[in-house]
């Protein structure tokens, strides 16, 4: 379970667990790897190199909120109005970048 | 898992002190009758109100969050549409009061509605209704895991849920299933209760028509209790379809004294069930 969480500078948010691990994530690896439907189908396609981005895109990405959904996961409503990510705790906690975590995650097989 | 443009914010509801809803994988297991039957068991076991002097009256609520087929109007006796201008929500029957779909769309109305509607209307129906105070708040929640499930689970501050099965593997399976995910959101299973377990016999013999323990299996399996077994009673169709549940009308009957028992079951499980904190706020 997560005991607290903030904003470390503008570009990180920090998740301090119940097991004492800390977790550190940019704000663009969790909008990347956004759970909801939309953005799953999204990275399933070949990247495409003539792809025009929106005006939206063009702006810095910024999370607005953060809110808790029931007891088990957060969702972030982003400043480019995107909100349909629920972020289950698993989730969040497969996602860390901490130096521990992101050396497993290089030697772990892919799936 | 979420309907779109419908953020889930966490509905506080300081008046009520238990929310529990009943659930099961599949339909047809009785679940309604048992939400219905547990509201009213949970009502008779409250300790009298000095307010109104009589037992549990108005202290426990039944909120049918079947959209798209309630059954609490029919089971409760409102056979037809209610005008909000003379009748204000929740209805009160039986010292339950009482809110569904049901209440506002006729019986042959179909409500064909997407997953956001569904989600507003169970929002409103938990914050716009004056519930008052209330010791058990019982929902009654459509089958599966779908969209109902996921608005109470992801907004409503539910105490605990019950998973009602019947003794068949195939109703076990989709059990399983609904355990699973409240288990996946985090929301406590206070128990599995297995209803239709045994026909009891004028001479006292059980007969387990759909076959026996299957509850108590899957209840062993999961690790969470086993609440308890209802017996099959014609009496429980008749009471049913005719709007006043068993165990207002037989309250001596070997089934309401299993729904007495289950209700004692529910209350001690919902002392001892730790629902865990609150995740804390994310300051941004």
């Amino acid at each position: 379970m997560p005991v607290a969480l903030s904003k470390d500078g503008p570009d990180r948010l920090v998740i301090e667990w119940s097991d004492g691990h800390r977790s550190v994530y940019t704000w663009r690896h969790l909008r990347d790897n956004c759970p909801c439907a939309g953005c799953r189908e999204e990275r399933q396609k070949p990247p495409d190199p003539f792809r025009i981005l929106k005006p939206n895109e063009l702006v810095p990405l910024a999370p607005l909120r953060m809110p808790p959904v029931g007891r088990y996961a957060y969702k972030i409503v982003w400043s480019d109005g995107h909100d349909s990510g629920i972020y289950t705790l698993e989730h969040l906690r497969s996602l860390c970048q901490c130096p521990q975590c992101s050396v497993r995650a290089a030697y772990e097989p892919e799936t | 898992m979420q309907p779109p443009g419908s953020p889930p914010q966490k509905i506080a509801l300081p008046n009520i002190h238990n929310v529990i809803a009943v659930a099961s994988g599949k339909g047809g297991v009785g679940k309604s009758t048992v939400a219905a039957n547990l509201a009213l068991a949970l009502a008779r076991t409250i300790t009298p109100q000095p307010s109104s002097g009589k037992e549990g009256i108005g202290r426990v609520g039944l909120l049918d969050a079947d959209i798209y087929g309630p059954s609490v109007p029919i089971m409760m006796g409102v056979r037809d549409v209610v005008d909000q201008r003379t009748t204000p929500f929740p209805l009160e029957r039986y010292g339950l009061k009482l809110m569904s779909m049901g209440f506002l769309v006729p019986p042959v109305q179909a409500v064909i509605w997407r997953g956001p509607m569904v989600h507003r209307a169970l929002v409103q129906f938990l914050t716009d209704i004056n519930w008052g105070p209330l010791d058990y708040l019982v929902i009654d929640l459509p089958p599966g895991t779908g969209d109902a499930q996921l608005t109470l689970t992801q907004t409503a501050p539910l105490s605990g849920a019950i998973i009602v099965t019947t003794p068949q593997d195939v109703a076990l399976i989709d059990a399983r299933k609904g355990l699973e995910m409240f288990r996946q959101v985090r929301v406590p299973v206070l128990g599995i209760v297995e209803n239709m377990s045994y026909f009891q016999g004028e001479d006292g013999t059980r007969v387990h028509l759909f076959g026996h323990g299957g509850g108590q299996k899957l209840a062993a399996e999961a690790g969470v209790p086993f609440l308890g077994e209802i017996p099959i009673d014609p009496r429980v169709s008749e009471c049913g379809d005719q709007g006043e549940p068993i165990v207002h009308r037989y309250p001596e009957s070997g089934v309401a004294k299993a729904y007495q028992a289950l209700a004692a079951m529910v209350i001690e499980q919902l002392r001892r069930t730790d629902q865990g904190p609150e995740l804390p706020e994310v300051q941004l």
